[in-house]
Protein backbone atom coordinates (compact mmCIF):
# COMPACT_ATOMS: atom_id res chain seq x y z
CA UNK A 1 0.00 0.00 0.00
CA UNK A 2 3.04 2.82 0.91
CA UNK A 3 4.87 1.28 -2.01
CA UNK A 4 1.95 2.31 -4.07
CA UNK A 5 0.82 5.42 -2.52
CA UNK A 6 4.49 6.16 -3.29
CA UNK A 7 4.98 5.57 -6.96
CA UNK A 8 1.58 7.29 -7.68
CA UNK A 9 3.56 10.41 -6.30
CA UNK A 10 6.40 10.27 -8.66
CA UNK A 11 5.99 11.24 -12.18
CA UNK A 12 5.70 8.63 -15.29
CA UNK A 13 8.14 7.89 -17.45
CA UNK A 14 8.21 8.43 -21.33
CA UNK A 15 9.79 6.08 -23.96
CA UNK A 16 12.94 6.62 -23.10
CA UNK A 17 12.46 6.25 -19.43
CA UNK A 18 12.90 9.64 -18.60
CA UNK A 19 10.75 11.17 -16.29
CA UNK A 20 7.69 13.49 -17.57
CA UNK A 21 5.21 15.59 -17.03
CA UNK A 22 2.72 15.96 -20.14
CA UNK A 23 -0.33 16.91 -20.96
CA UNK A 24 -2.94 18.39 -23.59
CA UNK A 25 -4.92 21.50 -22.52
CA UNK A 26 -7.74 22.41 -25.24
CA UNK A 27 -9.58 25.54 -25.20
CA UNK A 28 -12.10 25.78 -27.54
CA UNK A 29 -12.60 29.26 -29.25
CA UNK A 30 -8.95 30.41 -28.26
CA UNK A 31 -6.75 31.25 -31.01
CA UNK A 32 -3.62 29.97 -31.90
CA UNK A 33 -1.87 33.85 -31.76
CA UNK A 34 -3.80 34.34 -28.62
CA UNK A 35 -2.70 31.32 -26.99
CA UNK A 36 1.10 32.13 -28.14
CA UNK A 37 1.13 35.59 -26.61
CA UNK A 38 0.04 33.99 -23.17
CA UNK A 39 3.18 31.34 -23.59
CA UNK A 40 5.24 34.89 -23.89
CA UNK A 41 3.08 36.85 -21.00
CA UNK A 42 3.98 33.26 -18.92
CA UNK A 43 7.56 33.15 -19.13
CA UNK A 44 7.95 36.72 -19.31
CA UNK A 45 6.45 36.60 -15.54
CA UNK A 46 8.01 33.78 -14.28
CA UNK A 47 11.31 34.84 -15.61
CA UNK A 48 12.99 34.21 -12.07
CA UNK A 49 11.62 30.83 -12.16
CA UNK A 50 11.91 30.07 -15.75
CA UNK A 51 14.13 31.00 -18.58
CA UNK A 52 13.20 31.09 -22.08
CA UNK A 53 15.59 29.81 -24.40
CA UNK A 54 14.94 29.13 -28.16
CA UNK A 55 11.65 29.10 -30.32
CA UNK A 56 11.01 26.17 -32.28
CA UNK A 57 8.76 27.34 -35.71
CA UNK A 58 6.42 30.24 -33.88
CA UNK A 59 4.39 27.91 -32.14
CA UNK A 60 6.81 26.22 -29.86
CA UNK A 61 8.40 27.86 -27.45
CA UNK A 62 11.44 26.13 -25.09
CA UNK A 63 12.55 26.87 -21.40
CA UNK A 64 14.79 25.77 -18.47
CA UNK A 65 13.91 26.43 -15.40
CA UNK A 66 15.01 25.51 -11.87
CA UNK A 67 13.37 24.79 -8.37
CA UNK A 68 15.26 24.62 -5.08
CA UNK A 69 14.58 21.98 -2.82
CA UNK A 70 14.46 22.75 0.57
CA UNK A 71 15.34 20.02 3.54
CA UNK A 72 12.58 20.86 6.33
CA UNK A 73 12.40 18.97 9.53
CA UNK A 74 10.46 20.68 12.46
CA UNK A 75 11.93 24.10 12.68
CA UNK A 76 14.81 23.53 10.82
CA UNK A 77 14.44 24.24 7.25
CA UNK A 78 17.40 25.22 4.06
CA UNK A 79 18.04 24.66 0.73
CA UNK A 80 19.51 21.62 0.41
CA UNK A 81 19.58 21.63 -3.40
CA UNK A 82 17.84 22.31 -6.70
CA UNK A 83 16.12 20.45 -9.57
CA UNK A 84 16.74 21.49 -13.22
CA UNK A 85 14.40 21.26 -15.84
CA UNK A 86 13.45 21.53 -19.17
CA UNK A 87 9.78 23.17 -20.04
CA UNK A 88 8.10 23.00 -23.58
CA UNK A 89 5.08 24.36 -24.80
CA UNK A 90 3.18 24.51 -28.13
CA UNK A 91 -0.20 26.16 -29.42
CA UNK A 92 -2.41 24.99 -31.53
CA UNK A 93 -5.66 26.57 -33.01
CA UNK A 94 -7.95 26.29 -29.70
CA UNK A 95 -5.41 23.95 -27.84
CA UNK A 96 -2.60 23.85 -26.81
CA UNK A 97 0.09 21.19 -25.27
CA UNK A 98 3.37 21.13 -22.75
CA UNK A 99 5.76 19.11 -20.48
CA UNK A 100 8.19 19.29 -18.32
CA UNK A 101 11.00 16.87 -19.01
CA UNK A 102 15.24 16.47 -18.56
CA UNK A 103 15.12 16.58 -14.28
CA UNK A 104 18.56 16.61 -13.16
CA UNK A 105 19.77 17.45 -9.35
CA UNK A 106 22.43 19.35 -8.16
CA UNK A 107 22.80 19.18 -4.51
CA UNK A 108 23.62 22.49 -2.55
CA UNK A 109 26.86 23.28 -0.32
CA UNK A 110 26.98 25.94 2.03
CA UNK A 111 29.88 28.36 1.47
CA UNK A 112 32.33 30.68 3.57
CA UNK A 113 29.47 32.91 4.29
CA UNK A 114 26.82 30.69 5.47
CA UNK A 115 24.75 30.43 2.51
CA UNK A 116 23.46 27.69 0.68
CA UNK A 117 25.04 27.59 -3.04
CA UNK A 118 24.90 24.66 -6.04
CA UNK A 119 28.22 22.57 -4.84
CA UNK A 120 28.50 21.93 -8.81
CA UNK A 121 27.40 22.90 -12.08
CA UNK A 122 26.76 19.63 -14.34
CA UNK A 123 22.95 18.14 -12.70
CA UNK A 124 22.56 14.00 -11.92
CA UNK A 125 19.77 12.84 -13.94
CA UNK A 126 16.98 12.27 -11.54
CA UNK A 127 16.06 9.12 -13.12
CA UNK A 128 19.54 7.60 -11.67
CA UNK A 129 20.29 4.94 -9.70
CA UNK A 130 22.25 7.07 -6.56
CA UNK A 131 23.34 3.41 -4.97
CA UNK A 132 22.26 2.43 -1.54
CA UNK A 133 23.66 5.07 0.64
CA UNK A 134 21.66 8.09 -0.46
CA UNK A 135 17.96 5.60 -1.79
CA UNK A 136 16.20 7.39 0.32
CA UNK A 137 16.99 11.13 -0.39
CA UNK A 138 16.89 10.71 -3.54
CA UNK A 139 13.18 9.18 -4.05
CA UNK A 140 12.82 12.09 -2.10
CA UNK A 141 13.66 14.23 -4.33
CA UNK A 142 12.05 12.51 -6.84
CA UNK A 143 8.55 13.06 -5.12
CA UNK A 144 9.28 16.71 -4.82
CA UNK A 145 10.04 17.21 -8.09
CA UNK A 146 6.59 15.46 -9.16
CA UNK A 147 4.94 17.97 -6.74
CA UNK A 148 6.66 21.05 -8.06
CA UNK A 149 5.70 19.68 -11.56
CA UNK A 150 2.01 19.24 -10.56
CA UNK A 151 1.50 22.26 -9.02
CA UNK A 152 3.43 24.46 -11.93
CA UNK A 153 0.93 22.60 -14.70
CA UNK A 154 -1.74 24.04 -12.06
CA UNK A 155 -0.18 27.81 -12.17
CA UNK A 156 0.26 27.26 -15.75
CA UNK A 157 -3.00 26.23 -16.78
CA UNK A 158 -4.92 28.82 -14.96
CA UNK A 159 -2.93 31.59 -16.39
CA UNK A 160 -3.48 30.57 -19.51
CA UNK A 161 -7.36 30.20 -18.08
CA UNK A 162 -7.51 33.93 -16.78
CA UNK A 163 -6.10 35.73 -19.53
CA UNK A 164 -8.74 33.96 -21.73
CA UNK A 165 -11.39 35.62 -19.20
CA UNK A 166 -9.92 38.92 -19.06
CA UNK A 167 -9.17 39.52 -23.09
CA UNK A 168 -12.58 37.85 -23.97
CA UNK A 169 -14.94 39.15 -21.13
CA UNK A 170 -16.66 42.32 -21.37
CA UNK A 171 -16.27 44.70 -19.25
CA UNK A 172 -18.78 45.24 -16.56
CA UNK A 173 -20.69 48.26 -16.60
CA UNK A 174 -20.52 49.23 -12.94
CA UNK A 175 -24.34 51.12 -12.18
CA UNK A 176 -24.24 53.09 -8.69
CA UNK A 177 -27.71 53.29 -7.78
CA UNK A 178 -28.87 56.19 -5.30
CA UNK A 179 -32.11 54.47 -4.05
CA UNK A 180 -31.71 52.55 -0.78
CA UNK B 1 -22.56 34.32 14.96
CA UNK B 2 -19.58 33.30 16.99
CA UNK B 3 -18.49 30.52 14.74
CA UNK B 4 -19.07 33.88 12.03
CA UNK B 5 -16.78 35.92 14.19
CA UNK B 6 -13.95 32.86 15.17
CA UNK B 7 -14.04 32.01 11.10
CA UNK B 8 -13.65 35.32 10.38
CA UNK B 9 -10.64 36.46 12.33
CA UNK B 10 -9.09 32.88 11.55
CA UNK B 11 -9.24 33.91 7.85
CA UNK B 12 -7.76 37.33 8.76
CA UNK B 13 -4.81 35.18 10.63
CA UNK B 14 -4.09 33.02 7.99
CA UNK B 15 -3.75 36.37 5.63
CA UNK B 16 -1.77 37.29 7.85
CA UNK B 17 0.40 35.06 7.85
CA UNK B 18 0.57 34.95 3.97
CA UNK B 19 1.98 37.95 3.72
CA UNK B 20 4.15 37.48 6.30
CA UNK B 21 5.47 34.68 4.46
CA UNK B 22 5.45 36.88 0.95
CA UNK B 23 8.13 39.16 2.50
CA UNK B 24 10.15 37.09 4.77
CA UNK B 25 11.78 33.57 4.44
CA UNK B 26 12.13 30.81 7.01
CA UNK B 27 15.05 31.20 9.13
CA UNK B 28 17.40 29.05 7.81
CA UNK B 29 19.44 26.63 10.78
CA UNK B 30 22.23 25.05 9.07
CA UNK B 31 25.78 23.74 10.39
CA UNK B 32 28.14 20.75 10.93
CA UNK B 33 29.45 18.83 13.63
CA UNK B 34 32.91 16.27 13.05
CA UNK B 35 35.43 14.05 14.43
CA UNK B 36 38.89 12.74 13.61
CA UNK B 37 41.80 9.98 14.52
CA UNK B 38 44.88 11.14 13.16
CA UNK B 39 48.06 8.64 13.13
CA UNK B 40 51.24 10.06 12.33
CA UNK B 41 53.38 7.13 10.97
CA UNK B 42 56.54 8.55 12.49
CA UNK B 43 54.22 9.00 15.99
CA UNK B 44 54.61 12.40 16.42
CA UNK B 45 52.60 15.19 15.85
CA UNK B 46 54.40 16.06 12.81
CA UNK B 47 52.21 17.64 10.50
CA UNK B 48 50.99 20.78 11.94
CA UNK B 49 48.42 22.20 9.59
CA UNK B 50 45.32 24.21 10.30
CA UNK B 51 42.99 20.83 12.36
CA UNK B 52 43.59 17.24 12.13
CA UNK B 53 46.73 17.92 14.01
CA UNK B 54 46.43 15.70 17.33
CA UNK B 55 48.33 12.50 17.07
CA UNK B 56 47.19 9.44 17.77
CA UNK B 57 43.99 10.60 19.44
CA UNK B 58 40.15 10.47 18.59
CA UNK B 59 40.03 14.19 18.88
CA UNK B 60 37.63 16.77 17.99
CA UNK B 61 36.77 19.03 15.51
CA UNK B 62 33.72 21.84 15.89
CA UNK B 63 29.86 22.15 16.24
CA UNK B 64 29.24 24.58 13.96
CA UNK B 65 25.83 26.56 13.95
CA UNK B 66 24.14 29.00 11.50
CA UNK B 67 21.16 30.70 11.29
CA UNK B 68 20.17 33.03 7.93
CA UNK B 69 17.25 34.91 7.64
CA UNK B 70 15.84 37.36 4.42
CA UNK B 71 13.36 39.43 5.24
CA UNK B 72 12.62 41.36 1.46
CA UNK B 73 15.98 42.56 0.41
CA UNK B 74 17.74 42.25 4.02
CA UNK B 75 18.92 39.61 5.23
CA UNK B 76 21.30 38.21 8.03
CA UNK B 77 23.86 35.51 8.90
CA UNK B 78 25.02 34.48 12.12
CA UNK B 79 27.54 30.91 12.42
CA UNK B 80 29.29 30.58 15.74
CA UNK B 81 31.39 27.56 16.44
CA UNK B 82 32.30 25.67 19.00
CA UNK B 83 34.94 23.37 19.88
CA UNK B 84 39.11 22.96 18.93
CA UNK B 85 38.54 23.56 15.18
CA UNK B 86 35.71 26.20 15.11
CA UNK B 87 37.06 28.11 18.37
CA UNK B 88 41.06 28.57 19.58
CA UNK B 89 42.20 26.82 16.41
CA UNK B 90 40.65 29.71 13.85
CA UNK B 91 38.61 32.03 16.22
CA UNK B 92 40.41 34.79 17.77
CA UNK B 93 39.19 35.81 22.08
CA UNK B 94 38.19 39.58 21.89
CA UNK B 95 41.76 40.82 22.53
CA UNK B 96 42.50 39.12 19.56
CA UNK B 97 44.77 35.83 20.57
CA UNK B 98 44.21 32.09 19.79
CA UNK B 99 43.88 31.36 23.73
CA UNK B 100 41.99 27.84 24.26
CA UNK B 101 41.69 29.54 28.09
CA UNK B 102 40.07 32.86 26.87
CA UNK B 103 38.43 32.24 23.80
CA UNK B 104 35.02 33.14 23.46
CA UNK B 105 33.59 34.57 20.77
CA UNK B 106 33.13 31.92 18.54
CA UNK B 107 31.82 33.88 15.73
CA UNK B 108 32.73 32.43 12.14
CA UNK B 109 30.47 35.23 10.35
CA UNK B 110 28.06 38.02 11.88
CA UNK B 111 27.31 39.96 9.17
CA UNK B 112 23.98 41.66 7.72
CA UNK B 113 23.42 42.07 4.03
CA UNK B 114 20.51 44.50 1.79
CA UNK B 115 20.11 43.64 -1.90
CA UNK B 116 19.20 47.25 -3.35
CA UNK B 117 18.72 45.21 -6.89
CA UNK B 118 19.18 41.73 -7.95
CA UNK B 119 22.62 42.84 -9.40
CA UNK B 120 23.94 45.57 -6.32
CA UNK B 121 24.56 44.40 -2.90
CA UNK B 122 26.12 45.14 0.01
CA UNK B 123 27.33 43.60 3.38
CA UNK B 124 29.12 44.47 6.49
CA UNK B 125 30.38 42.81 10.04
CA UNK B 126 32.11 40.16 10.09
CA UNK B 127 32.73 37.24 7.49
CA UNK B 128 34.70 34.52 6.08
CA UNK B 129 37.58 35.67 4.50
CA UNK B 130 37.04 35.70 0.38
CA UNK B 131 41.12 35.01 -0.23
CA UNK B 132 41.77 30.85 -1.03
CA UNK B 133 40.37 28.42 -2.19
CA UNK B 134 39.57 25.93 1.37
CA UNK B 135 37.22 27.07 4.33
CA UNK B 136 37.00 26.23 8.34
CA UNK B 137 34.09 24.64 7.78
CA UNK B 138 34.82 20.77 7.28
CA UNK B 139 31.65 20.25 5.25
CA UNK B 140 33.02 22.37 2.57
CA UNK B 141 36.30 21.61 1.69
CA UNK B 142 36.94 18.07 0.24
CA UNK B 143 40.43 17.00 1.97
CA UNK B 144 40.15 17.29 5.86
CA UNK B 145 43.46 18.17 6.44
CA UNK B 146 44.03 21.51 5.41
CA UNK B 147 46.84 23.19 3.53
CA UNK B 148 49.48 25.53 4.12
CA UNK B 149 48.25 27.79 1.80
CA UNK B 150 44.93 27.60 3.85
CA UNK B 151 46.70 28.11 7.03
CA UNK B 152 48.74 31.06 6.11
CA UNK B 153 46.05 33.11 4.44
CA UNK B 154 43.19 35.16 6.56
CA UNK B 155 40.58 33.50 7.85
CA UNK B 156 37.97 35.76 8.37
CA UNK B 157 37.76 39.67 7.34
CA UNK B 158 35.29 42.38 9.13
CA UNK B 159 34.57 45.48 6.78
CA UNK B 160 32.04 46.59 4.48
CA UNK B 161 31.66 45.99 0.63
CA UNK B 162 29.67 46.35 -2.29
CA UNK B 163 28.90 43.34 -5.14
CA UNK B 164 27.90 44.50 -8.42
CA UNK B 165 26.93 41.43 -10.54
CA UNK B 166 27.47 42.81 -14.65
CA UNK B 167 26.65 39.98 -16.21
CA UNK B 168 26.13 36.04 -15.46
CA UNK B 169 29.33 35.63 -15.91
CA UNK B 170 31.07 38.64 -14.08
CA UNK B 171 30.67 40.15 -11.11
CA UNK B 172 33.04 42.28 -8.88
CA UNK B 173 33.29 42.82 -5.15
CA UNK B 174 35.37 45.55 -3.49
CA UNK B 175 35.71 46.84 0.35
CA UNK B 176 37.33 48.11 3.16
CA UNK B 177 38.13 45.55 5.83
CA UNK B 178 39.99 45.43 9.05
CA UNK B 179 43.14 43.89 9.56
CA UNK B 180 42.82 39.92 9.30
CA UNK B 181 40.65 37.75 11.88
CA UNK B 182 39.89 41.00 14.22
CA UNK B 183 36.62 42.06 15.44
CA UNK B 184 37.99 45.81 15.92
CA UNK B 185 40.66 47.17 13.62
CA UNK B 186 43.18 49.31 16.21
CA UNK B 187 44.51 51.63 13.64
CA UNK B 188 41.97 52.26 11.79
CA UNK B 189 39.89 50.58 8.91
CA UNK B 190 43.20 49.78 7.03
CA UNK B 191 42.75 47.32 4.31
CA UNK B 192 41.25 47.50 1.18
CA UNK B 193 39.97 44.27 -0.92
CA UNK B 194 38.55 43.28 -4.27
CA UNK B 195 37.61 40.12 -5.73
CA UNK B 196 36.54 39.72 -9.34
CA UNK B 197 34.62 36.36 -10.16
CA UNK B 198 34.63 35.46 -14.29
CA UNK B 199 32.52 32.60 -15.26
CA UNK B 200 33.81 32.10 -18.64
CA UNK B 201 32.06 28.62 -19.00
CA UNK B 202 29.57 26.76 -17.48
CA UNK B 203 31.16 24.89 -14.93
CA UNK B 204 33.98 27.09 -14.62
CA UNK B 205 34.21 29.70 -12.02
CA UNK B 206 37.64 31.91 -11.68
CA UNK B 207 37.93 34.01 -8.22
CA UNK B 208 40.66 36.91 -8.55
CA UNK B 209 41.24 38.50 -5.21
CA UNK B 210 43.50 41.20 -3.83
CA UNK B 211 43.46 42.39 0.02
CA UNK B 212 46.08 44.66 0.65
CA UNK B 213 46.93 47.10 3.83
CA UNK B 214 49.10 47.93 6.88
CA UNK B 215 48.40 45.62 10.16
CA UNK B 216 48.57 47.15 13.57
CA UNK B 217 52.10 47.09 14.31
CA UNK B 218 52.91 45.32 10.78
CA UNK B 219 56.72 46.27 9.59
CA UNK B 220 55.36 46.84 6.15
CA UNK B 221 52.04 46.84 3.76
CA UNK B 222 51.04 43.22 3.26
CA UNK B 223 49.64 42.55 -0.09
CA UNK B 224 47.77 39.18 -0.91
CA UNK B 225 47.34 38.09 -4.96
CA UNK B 226 45.10 35.15 -5.06
CA UNK B 227 43.72 33.20 -7.55
CA UNK B 228 41.12 30.33 -6.76
CA UNK B 229 39.12 28.70 -9.17
CA UNK B 230 37.28 25.48 -9.70
CA UNK B 231 36.35 23.78 -13.22
CA UNK B 232 33.39 21.11 -13.31
CA UNK B 233 35.01 19.77 -16.21
CA UNK B 234 32.55 16.34 -16.48
CA UNK B 235 30.18 14.98 -14.08
CA UNK B 236 32.76 13.09 -12.34
CA UNK B 237 35.60 15.23 -12.52
CA UNK B 238 36.58 18.17 -11.35
CA UNK B 239 39.46 20.36 -11.10
CA UNK B 240 40.49 22.82 -8.58
CA UNK B 241 43.43 25.11 -8.16
CA UNK B 242 44.34 28.35 -5.57
CA UNK B 243 47.71 30.03 -6.39
CA UNK B 244 48.63 33.14 -3.92
CA UNK B 245 51.52 34.98 -3.26
CA UNK B 246 52.08 37.32 -0.33
CA UNK B 247 54.55 40.38 0.25
CA UNK B 248 54.84 42.29 3.27
CA UNK B 249 56.34 45.87 1.63
CA UNK B 250 60.10 46.63 3.05
CA UNK B 251 61.51 42.80 2.62
CA UNK B 252 59.43 41.66 5.23
CA UNK B 253 58.57 38.29 4.40
CA UNK B 254 55.28 36.77 3.19
CA UNK B 255 54.71 33.36 1.17
CA UNK B 256 53.86 32.35 -2.22
CA UNK B 257 52.33 28.61 -3.49
CA UNK B 258 50.20 26.74 -5.25
CA UNK B 259 47.64 23.91 -4.98
CA UNK B 260 45.69 21.71 -7.55
CA UNK B 261 42.62 19.70 -6.83
CA UNK B 262 41.80 17.08 -9.10
CA UNK B 263 38.49 15.19 -7.68
CA UNK B 264 37.30 12.35 -9.37
CA UNK B 265 33.57 11.35 -8.34
CA UNK B 266 32.78 7.43 -8.94
CA UNK B 267 29.25 7.92 -7.87
CA UNK B 268 27.10 10.16 -6.06
CA UNK B 269 28.51 8.53 -2.52
CA UNK B 270 31.82 8.29 -3.31
CA UNK B 271 34.70 10.26 -4.93
CA UNK B 272 38.35 10.28 -4.52
CA UNK B 273 40.37 13.79 -4.45
CA UNK B 274 43.98 14.31 -4.67
CA UNK B 275 45.63 17.63 -3.55
CA UNK B 276 49.09 18.67 -4.19
CA UNK B 277 50.52 21.94 -3.07
CA UNK B 278 54.24 23.56 -3.06
CA UNK B 279 54.27 26.17 -0.41
CA UNK B 280 57.15 28.68 -0.41
CA UNK B 281 58.03 31.00 3.28
CA UNK B 282 59.65 34.14 2.13
CA UNK B 283 62.85 35.01 3.95
CA UNK B 284 62.64 37.87 5.73
CA UNK B 285 65.46 40.30 5.17
CA UNK B 286 68.50 38.52 4.07
CA UNK B 287 66.92 35.69 5.21
CA UNK B 288 66.71 32.35 2.55
CA UNK B 289 63.03 31.17 1.51
CA UNK B 290 62.17 27.48 2.61
CA UNK B 291 59.52 25.50 1.03
CA UNK B 292 57.34 22.98 1.69
CA UNK B 293 55.75 20.15 -0.56
CA UNK B 294 52.54 18.27 0.14
CA UNK B 295 50.44 15.13 -1.35
CA UNK B 296 47.39 14.34 -0.12
CA UNK B 297 44.86 11.62 -1.01
CA UNK B 298 41.40 11.75 0.39
CA UNK B 299 37.76 9.46 -0.25
CA UNK B 300 35.14 11.27 0.54
CA UNK B 301 31.86 8.74 1.41
CA UNK B 302 28.92 9.98 1.72
CA UNK B 303 25.31 8.83 3.40
CA UNK B 304 22.55 11.07 4.16
CA UNK B 305 24.24 14.03 5.76
CA UNK B 306 27.10 12.13 6.96
CA UNK B 307 30.31 11.84 5.10
CA UNK B 308 33.47 9.80 6.28
CA UNK B 309 37.23 11.38 4.84
CA UNK B 310 39.83 8.52 4.78
CA UNK B 311 43.13 10.43 4.12
CA UNK B 312 46.57 9.64 3.37
CA UNK B 313 49.40 12.88 3.51
CA UNK B 314 52.54 13.00 2.60
CA UNK B 315 54.75 16.23 3.41
CA UNK B 316 58.09 16.82 2.39
CA UNK B 317 60.49 19.59 3.86
CA UNK B 318 63.91 20.08 2.87
CA UNK B 319 64.41 23.20 4.30
CA UNK B 320 63.10 21.51 7.76
CA UNK B 321 61.33 24.28 8.26
CA UNK B 322 58.41 22.60 10.15
CA UNK B 323 60.41 20.75 12.67
CA UNK B 324 59.06 16.93 11.42
CA UNK B 325 61.07 14.38 13.55
CA UNK B 326 61.85 10.81 13.17
CA UNK B 327 59.89 7.95 15.48
CA UNK B 328 62.68 8.93 18.23
CA UNK B 329 60.78 12.16 18.57
CA UNK B 330 64.15 13.96 18.80
CA UNK B 331 65.94 13.67 15.14
CA UNK B 332 64.67 15.80 12.70
CA UNK B 333 62.99 14.64 9.70
CA UNK B 334 62.94 15.74 6.13
CA UNK B 335 59.36 14.35 5.46
CA UNK B 336 56.41 13.24 7.25
CA UNK B 337 53.19 11.30 6.82
CA UNK B 338 50.22 10.43 8.45
CA UNK B 339 46.62 8.65 7.68
CA UNK B 340 43.57 10.08 9.27
CA UNK B 341 40.14 9.55 9.42
CA UNK B 342 37.35 11.76 10.14
CA UNK B 343 33.64 12.05 10.18
CA UNK B 344 31.78 14.80 9.67
CA UNK B 345 27.93 15.25 9.64
CA UNK B 346 26.64 18.62 7.36
CA UNK B 347 22.99 19.46 8.28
Amino acid sequence: MYAYAQSESLLPVDEQGKFIYYEVVPLEGTTKNALKDRVINYLKKQHKEIQFKSLQGDTAFIATGKMVINKTLLVMSHPSGEILYRFQAEVKEGKYRFWLSDFSFIPYQRDRYGNFVASTTIGASLERDPGKLNAAQWKEYQMQAAKYAKEFASKFKQFMVSKISIAESVPEKKVISKSW
Amino acid sequence: MKIKALLFIATLGCTTTALAQEASSPLQISGSVDTYYKYDFAKSANINTYFANEQNSISLGMIDLALKKTTGKASFVGELSFGPRGQSQSIPNAAGLYDEATNSFNIQNLYVSYAFTDKFSMTAGYMGTFIGYEVISPAANFNYSTSYLFGSGPFQNAGIKASYAFSDKVSLMAGLFNDWNVYQDFNGVSHVGAQLTVSPVTGWTAYLNVLSGRSAGAAGTGTILDLTTAYQITEQFKLGLNAADYTVSNDNGGYSGVALYPQYAFTKAVALGLRGEYFNYKGVGTAADVSVASLTLSANIKSGGLTFIPEVRFDSDKDFSQGFTKTNGINPAKSASQFSLAAVYAF
